[in-house]
C-alpha cells in the first residue's frame, strides 16, 4: 500500500453520486433515452400527418401523442437500473459497499426519475420539432401559457417518470430485466385492452385502478370528459389518474425494498 | 479480524453451512479450503452481509458487517470476478464504488495502477479475460485500503506473473498487520502463502490449524493432508472414462 486513504464513510450523497456514475457509465442508458425520444417523435409525426382533417386535435395533443411508445422506453430504463444490477452480478459489489441496501434503492429512484425526466423532455422537444409542419398547416398553436397545455406537457413528463419508477420497483422485485418488461407491458397495456372488450361497472373500475390510468395526465380536457362520460367506473380526471400510477410505483418500490431488505443478494 | 460463530445457512431443505466456527486473525493469511459445494463462498457472502445467516453470527472487528460505517475501509471483498456490469468500464465500476464512501478519484487511479489494469481501465468489463476480471476484483478489494481482506479464488485465471504478484501481495498485506481470508483450490499455492488453514466439508469444520501442523500430521504435502481430511466430504466427483471403445467409431460414416 503506497498511501493510507483518509477515513471516509458511506453517505446518501455518496450513494447518489455512485448511482449516477453507474447510470451514465452505461451505453445502454443513452441508447434507451435516444430510442425513447425517437420513438415518441416518430409516432407524433405519423399521427400529425392526419391532423386537421378529422375532428381537430389541439397542438399540444399532437406533441404528446408519442407517449404510448415512449412509456415502453421509460419502463426499460427503470428495468435496466433495478434489475440490471442483479442480472449482471454487479449487485455483489454494490451491496458490499452499501450493506444497508435501502439507500441504494432510494438513490436509484432519484437517478431513474431524473433520467426519465430528461428523456421525457427530450422526447417532447423532438416531438414538437417533428410536428411543426403539421401544426403550421392546420393552424394549431402551442400556447405554453395555457394551463391545459402546461398540464399536458408536465403530465407527459410525470407519466414517463412514474412508469420508469414502476419499472425500477419491479426490477428490484423480479431481478430480471426481461421479466420486468413483460410484467410492465401486461400491467400498462394488455390487461387494460382485455378489460376494454367487455365494458361494465366492474371492468371500468378495474381499468381505472391500473397503472395505465397515468396516461390521463396527458389527455386534453375534451378527451378526459369523453372518457369519464363513457366510463361506468370512478371518474378520475387527469390528476386522479396520475395518483393511481404513483400508487403503483410506490407499491412496486415498496415490494422491491421488501425483497432487498429481507432476502439474500445472490448471483 | 473475522469471527465466525456457529454459523448456519439453509436453503429450504439444503444445509449449505452447518454450525461453522472459526477465526481469521490479524497479521496472518488464513487459507479457506474445501471441496466444491462445501459452503466456502456462502460463508464469505454471509460475512459481508450479502446473505443472511439462518443462525449464528459473523463479525468483522467485533461488529456485524452491515453495522459498519465505512465497510470498504474495514473489509475488502473479492467474491467472484463477474461482479461487475459487462457494459461498464473498470474505471467507472471502481469510481462508483469509491463514491459511495467519498473515496477520492486518485485512489481509483492508484488501485488501477497497482493491479496493472491501466491499459484496459477504460474498456468495458465485458471484453475482459478471466485474468483481467480477477485483477479488477482485487482492485475493488484494495480500494478502501481495508484492514481485512476476503478473497475468493483470487488467482483463478491469472497468468504465472499474476499468481506470483498475488502471492506477494497477500504476504505483504498480512505483514502490515491485516487479516487475510483467502479461498483456493490450489494447494501448492496455499502452502506457499497461507499461515493457517481452515478446511470445511459439507458446511462443517474439518480442520483449523497452522499449515505446518496439518502437513506434519499427515506426513506428506498440504495436498495429501487436504485429500485425507476431505475424503468423506466430497459431494461432486468426476469419473474416469473407463471404456476406450466409445460409440463414436460405430457412428462415424
Amino acid at each position: 500500500m503506497t498511501t493510507r486513504t483518509p477515513a471516509t464513510r458511506v453517505s446518501f450523497a455518496g450513494v447518489l453520486a455512485a448511482e449516477w456514475t453507474k447510470l451514465v457509465g452505461l451505453r445502454s442508458t443513452l441508447w434507451v433515452a435516444l430510442g425513447t425520444a425517437l420513438a415518441a417523435a416518430s409516432l407524433a409525426y405519423g399521427l400529425s400527418l392526419f391532423a386537421g382533417r378529422g375532428d381537430g386535435p389541439t397542438g399540444v395533443s399532437l406533441v404528446v401523442a408519442g407517449s404510448v411508445l415512449a412509456q415502453t422506453g421509460a419502463l426499460a430504463l427503470g428495468a435496466l437500473v433495478g434489475a440490471g444490477e442483479h442480472s449482471s452480478g454487479a449487485a455483489t459489489a454494490t451491496f458490499t459497499a452499501v450493506p444497508r441496501r435501502l439507500p441504494v434503492l432510494a438513490a436509484q429512484a432519484v437517478v431513474t426519475g431524473a433520467g426519465a425526466g430528461v428523456t421525457a423532455a427530450a422526447a417532447l422537444a423532438a416531438s414538437a420539432l417533428a410536428t411543426t409542419d403539421a401544426r403550421t398547416r392546420a393552424g394549431l398553436v402551442l400556447e405554453l401559457a395555457d394551463p391545459e397545455t402546461a398540464r399536458m406537457l408536465a403530465g407527459f413528463v410525470l407519466h414517463l417518470v412514474g412508469v420508469a419508477l414502476l419499472g425500477l420497483g419491479l426490477g428490484a422485485l423480479l431481478r430480471r430485466p426481461g421479466a420486468v418488461i413483460v410484467a410492465g407491458v401486461i400491467l400498462l397495456v394488455v390487461v387494460d385492452q382485455l378489460l376494454a372488450t367487455n365494458p361494465g361497472q366492474v371492468t371500468d373500475t378495474l381499468r381505472a385502478a391500473l397503472p395505465g390510468a397515468g396516461a390521463r395526465l396527458l389527455l386534453d380536457d375534451a378527451a378526459l370528459a369523453a372518457l369519464d362520460a363513457a366510463s361506468r367506473g370512478p371518474r378520475l380526471g387527469a390528476w386522479g389518474g396520475g395518483l393511481v400510477l404513483a400508487g403503483w410505483a410506490v407499491g412496486a418500490l415498496a415490494a422491491g425494498a421488501g425483497r432487498l431488505c429481507r432476502g439474500d443478494v445472490t448471483r | 479480524m473475522i469471527e465466525v460463530e456457529a454459523l448456519v445457512k439453509r436453503y429450504g431443505s439444503t444445509t449449505a453451512v452447518d454450525g461453522l466456527t472459526f477465526t481469521a486473525r490479524p497479521g496472518t493469511v488464513t487459507g479457506f479450503l474445501g471441496p466444491d459445494g462445501a459452503g466456502k463462498s456462502t460463508t464469505m457472502r454471509m460475512i459481508v452481509g450479502l446473505e443472511r445467516p439462518t443462525a449464528g453470527t459473523a463479525t468483522v472487528d467485533g461488529r456485524r458487517y452491515a453495522e459498519l460505517d465505512a465497510p470498504l475501509h474495514s473489509v475488502g471483498v473479492m467474491l467472484d470476478a463477474r461482479s461487475v456490469h459487462p457494459g461498464r468500464t473498470a474505471f467507472r465500476h471502481l469510481l462508483a464504488q469509491a463514491r459511495t464512501h467519498g473515496i477520492p478519484r486518485s485512489r481509483v487511479d492508484e488501485v488501477i495502477a497497482m493491479t496493472g489494469l491501466e491499459p484496459v481501465a477504460h474498456r468495458r468489463a465485458g471484453t475482459y479475460s478471466l485474468g483481467m476480471g480477477q485483477r479488477l476484483g482485487i482492485a475493488g478489494a484494495l480500494l478502501g485500503d481495508p484492514g481485512t481482506l476476503i478473497l475468493d479464488e483470487p488467482v483463478n485465471g491469472l497468468d504465472p506473473d499474476g499468481v506470483l504478484w498475488v502471492r506477494r501481495l497477500v504476504r505483504d498485506l498480512a505483514a502490515e498487520g491485516r487479516t487475510v481470508l483467502l479461498s483456493s483450490h490450489l494447494m501448492h499455492e496455499l502452502a506457499l502463502c497461507a499461515d493457517r488453514v481452515v478446511i470445511i466439508g459439507r458446511g462443517r469444520l474439518l480442520a483449523d490449524a497452522p499449515v505446518h501442523e496439518i502437513v506434519e500430521r499427515s506426513g506428506g504435502t498440504l495436498e495429501e493432508a487436504y485429500l485425507q481430511l476431505t475424503a468423506g466430504a466430497v459431494q461432486y466427483r468426476g469419473r474416469a472414462t473407463t471404456s476406450p471403445t466409445t460409440t463414436t467409431a460405430g457412428d462415424a460414416r
